[in-house]
């Protein structure tokens, strides 16, 4: 096959000489002449004549996602081909048929050869991987048998969910079924954009976690500065609007400052690209809040009427200077003066905070609650172009209604009374944010555990073990730290029944593994896009009845509350009530829908427009915040207990630094010299999944770890050598891939690879020791947590050698 | 002859997403791990961190002069009179390679059914004619990619700063910034 960044020669040098970079590939042009595999299939082109066109939203960014609108091309009942919906609004606005590269390769989705077709039932020892066909009946039966026994038991809360990223069914029909069983634990992913939201809400205020204030640019065309923290837009969001609207006042003149460990395709077209280490982007926030202060870069005005606590905040800044910032992130001193004057400078200013340094590291709270305050004092916060203050777009034509999750359901112990918590916060196995700030403001759809958190506790039985999980859609040898311990607890825990579309790696752990169907195999969701033109609303129409035995995500849940009991609760096992009931009032008929195969657009006739927001409209801005005002001193968590009852929270920035770092454990750098993390998003897989689709596969065959090419010459490592990558927690096998754009003692990777592509005969690979799945790399105590939010660690030290090839 | 039509690759937009690449094999039956027919290539200048990265996607560069045709023993190379976009009949190929050697860019590719190569999507039924793009442009998230009459093409690459990709005697209708 054609390996991965293999060019043929001549338009290897004919684009390279002509860029004018020829003296950067001097001795690399050899004539590598890229032979291609012999294919039996004639590779002629197809004809997209006499197809009947479907509408789906896009599966790509996980199931349950209804961010792009697709046109699906169906020749002879089989899907061919796809393109994005002209008529939605997806991307850029109406007439856009774009999509990501995953888009384009959606059809291996639906015809995988690996698809489970039928609910199957453990026969061997956990993680064996013998397994019986079972059926549906049986399965489901068995579930609820299980489920009530242990409420008996254990009560309801020994039951718990995992989440991957949002996942609309676990979050409306997931929640619900909690609600109704009773359970609080809701094992939320803690690397998530809610850490962010709770960040900025406790900092910068807002009416409740969705809607905490903002710091990213709420109007591009006026802003004049865009920093981007860890924000990676163009892996995670392609076809969301983000960088093409960037892109667009990019050429406005509109500056950027990129902070990220590699050179991302936005960072190479940025002003400033700040390689900063990995896990270390709270001391750079630090640095630049006290650099803007101490170099009086901040609005007086604002910060004398709007601020809390700022001269403590000064004063408790004054020692992380520029130069301490630069031990622990590798970003010369300079370069960070320069970025914090730019910051202080330019004006409006915004900053996208992304999940890279928000959930991804154990100094999540901080870095973001720096970020925020910066975005605050230097008077940004509100204004046109600045942090916020989006345009308000005129209210949608058509008003569906969500599914009501059923929040008063969920019991309210004597625990929760005392303490004055909301319902089943007492209960909780492992508290996400600390049990005191579960509330309805700020955890509007109801408490949640941390993932790695609710897995631990079977392990440790503290304050006592999760005794049924269910998982779908969510592999946790992936989705979270440290899969060695993972593994341990699966092993250990009583019942886990896992529902995908194919064979994760955690099934082998499962009691019971049921058949998803893909979102092209039902008509179960439907999704909405408003703009000023108007209102658009699709339905998934399903492109072919569901593979073998399988069944919808949202049928599992209408089908096991008919076995327990709870049919009354859950539409009495008809999916189409529920949806009629979203549709209530919308003055949009299921069947029309159904029958829409380009989904219905609603044109706006009355001439509203977007309007201008209220600006600086401060009062009512930070209403919810101690006192009216940013918290630059923080009341509101400062000086109570944390997640886990063990401390308490500063009310001031504190930097921990990642478990093991160059600066912050210099006694572990000795032996492991190089810094290591991974990509949290990548546009080629949707977290760990999707590396067994053909065309996204071939253009990246195997795991990776980018580095330096000087790093690699140090080793005696060249560009396509397998390389062992050991940290003080376990060790993988990757393959290495040099650029410039990223710091000599840092590597990045990609986690996941644990499926297989039988297309192209390329193998999955073992989450342990040997494996390469990255995540066994990580710290995973939970004592270096952060304490507001759970976010772990993902960066530690590691050494490299050359090796064999993983198989 | 019409005008002539080929592809404008603004590298200032390009993200190196892999969009057009992946369009490319879904509509036209690439097999997985065969062929690509478009490339998004990446060159790196500089060292850390004082380092820069370009990425342009590329295929056929629908040359006014097409030298794989000059060379071809079976007339199988066209290029059409309306819009210059050169073809391959297969059924008259006999995959002989000349093209390859002859060609500047080294873009014929072969499969069992013959030489391979950008048709800007005529193949699969896209009515460039009516004004519809190639799948590889109508998917661009960044609208990095334009297709259209080369006059046209190079006034919007004139409002950016112009990078010459390629050039030479075979005219190839492909510009870039």
């Amino acid at each position: 096959m054609n390996k991965e960044g293999s060019l043929t020669r001549r338009a290897f040098i004919a684009g390279t000489a002509a860029l004018g970079a020829a003296a950067a590939v001097a001795g690399t042009a050899s004539q590598t002449l890229v032979a291609y595999a012999a294919d039996d299939k004639k590779t002629g082109a197809t004809s997209s004549n006499a197809t009947e066109i479907k509408h789906e939203w896009c599966q790509m960014c996980g199931p349950a996602r209804t961010h792009c609108s697709t046109l699906c091309h169906i020749k002879d009942g089989r899907w061919t081909h796809v393109e994005g919906n002209p008529k939605a609004g997806n991307n850029y606005g109406r007439g856009s048929k774009t999509l990501c590269a995953k888009g384009n390769a959606a059809m291996s989705v639906l015809y995988a050869p690996d698809r489970i077709l039928y609910p199957m039932k453990r026969t061997g020892a956990k993680g064996e991987g013998k397994f019986e066909r079972t059926t549906w009946d049986e399965a489901l039966d068995s579930i609820a048998k299980k489920l009530k026994e242990q409420k008996d038991q254990y009560g309801a809360k020994s039951y718990g969910v995992l989440s991957p990223q949002f996942y609309a069914v676990l979050g409306t029909m997931g929640r619900r079924f909690l609600n109704v069983h009773g359970s609080p634990n809701y094992l939320h992913s803690a690397i998530c954009n809610s850490q962010r939201m709770f960040s900025r809400l406790v900092t910068l205020g807002g009416p409740n976690h969705m809607g905490a204030n903002g710091t990213d640019p709420g109007q591009l065309a006026k802003t004049k500065l865009a920093v981007n923290w860890g924000y990676n837009s163009e892996n995670s969001a392609i076809n969301q609007g983000n960088p093409t609207a960037r892109l667009d006042a990019m050429e406005k003149g509109m500056k950027t400052i990129d902070i990220r460990p590699m050179q991302d395709a936005m960072a190479s077209k940025a002003d400033m690209w700040v390689p900063v280490r990995p896990g270390t982007d709270c001391a750079l926030a630090m640095a630049a809040l006290n650099i803007i202060i101490q170099d009086d870069l901040y609005d007086h005005d604002f910060v004398a009427n709007w601020c809390h606590g700022f001269d403590q905040l000064a004063e408790h800044m004054k020692p992380y200077t520029a130069e301490w910032a630069s031990e622990h992130t590798g970003v010369p001193a300079s370069q960070i003066t320069e970025m914090a004057h730019m910051m202080g400078t330019i004006k409006p200013m915004g900053i996208y905070i992304g999940n890279g340094i928000g959930d991804q590291q154990n100094d999540g709270h901080w870095t973001v609650a720096c970020a925020s305050l910066i975005e605050a004092i230097t008077g940004n916060l509100g204004i046109a172009g600045g942090g916020s203050a989006s345009m308000v777009p005129p209210k949608p034509l058509i008003k569906t209604n969500s599914i009501d999750i059923l929040t008063d359901r969920l019991p309210k112990t004597e625990e929760d009374e005392k303490n004055g918590y909301m319902a089943g916060v007492s209960d909780l196995v492992g508290p996400e944010t600390p049990r005191w700030f579960q509330t309805m403001k700020t955890q509007e759809s109801g408490p949640t555990t941390a993932y790695f958190k609710g897995i631990n506790s079977i392990l440790t039985g503290e304050p006592y073990p999760l005794r049924c999980i269910f998982g779908q859609s969510s592999n946790p040898l992936s989705a979270t730290r440290q899969p060695k311990k993972v593994e341990e607890a699966l092993k250990k825990l009583d019942f886990y029944v896992v529902m995908d579309t194919q064979w994760n790696s955690s099934c082998d752990y499962a009691d019971y593994v049921l058949p998803a169907a893909t979102n092209y195999e039902t008509s179960h969701q439907f999704g909405t896009k408003n703009s000023p033109a108007g209102t658009f609303i699709a339905i998934n129409q399903g492109i072919q009845e569901p593979m073998g035995e399988s069944r919808s995500d949202w049928q599992y849940y209408l089908d096991l509350a008919q076995k327990m009991g709870y049919g009354d609760d859950f539409w009495n096992g008809d999916m189409d009530a529920c949806l009629r009931e979203q549709l209530d009032g919308s003055g949009i008929d299921l069947d029309e829908l159904r029958a829409a195969n380009d989904g219905i657009f609603v044109e706006r006739t009355d001439g509203a427009k977007a309007t201008e927001p209220a600006y600086q409209d401060y009062a009512k801005m930070f209403e919810a915040l101690p006192h009216g005002k940013v918290q630059c001193y923080n009341e509101w968590i400062g000086n109570k207990p944390n997640c886990d009852d063990t401390g308490t929270i500063s009310p001031l920035p504190v930097y921990n630094g990642p478990a093991e770092s160059v600066a912050g454990t210099p006694e572990i750098a000795k032996d492991y010299p190089l810094v290591f993390s991974d990509v949290h998003a990548y546009r080629l897989c949707n977290h760990s999944y999707y590396v067994d689709v053909p065309y996204l596969r071939e253009l990246q065959p195997y795991p990776w770890v980018k580095m330096n090419p000087a790093t690699a010459e140090k080793y005696g490592i060249k560009d396509g050598d397998w390389v062992k990558v050991e940290s003080p927690h376990g060790w993988v096998k990757l393959v290495a891939r040099t650029m410039e754009g990223i710091a000599p003692d840092v590597l990045m990777s990609r986690r996941g690879w644990w499926q297989k592509c039988d297309e192209l005969d390329l193998p999955g690979y073992g989450h342990g020791d040997g494996g390469s799945e990255v995540n066994v790399l990580y710290d995973s105590d939970p004592a270096h947590f952060d304490p507001f939010n759970s976010a772990m660690s993902k960066q530690t030290l590691v050494k490299i050698s050359k090796t064999e090839e993983a198989k | 002859m019409g005008k002539q039509y080929g592809f404008y690759a603004d590298t200032s937009r390009c993200i190196k997403c892999w969009a057009c690449e992946v369009a490319c094999k879904q509509w036209n039956g690439i097999e997985p791990g065969t062929i690509a027919r478009r490339k998004v290539h990446e060159v790196d200048s500089g060292k850390f961190p004082d380092t820069h990265r370009t990425f342009v996607s590329m295929s056929c560069m629908h040359c006014e002069k097409p030298a794989c045709k000059e060379v071809c023993p079976t007339g199988a190379i066209s290029k059409r009179e309306e819009d210059g976009i050169v073809t391959v009949d297969k059924d008259k190929c006999i995959g002989c390679h000349y093209c390859f050697f002859a060609c500047p860019f080294g873009v014929p590719e072969y499969t069992d059914a013959g030489m391979d190569k950008c048709d800007a999507c005529l193949g699969n039924g896209v009515k460039i004619d009516e004004g519809e793009m190639p799948h590889c442009v109508a998917t661009c998230p960044t609208k990095a990619l334009h297709f259209g009459p080369m006059d046209e093409l190079r006034k919007m690459q004139s409002e950016k700063v112009a990078k010459e990709v390629v050039s030479g005697s075979s005219k190839p209708s492909f510009v870039a910034s």
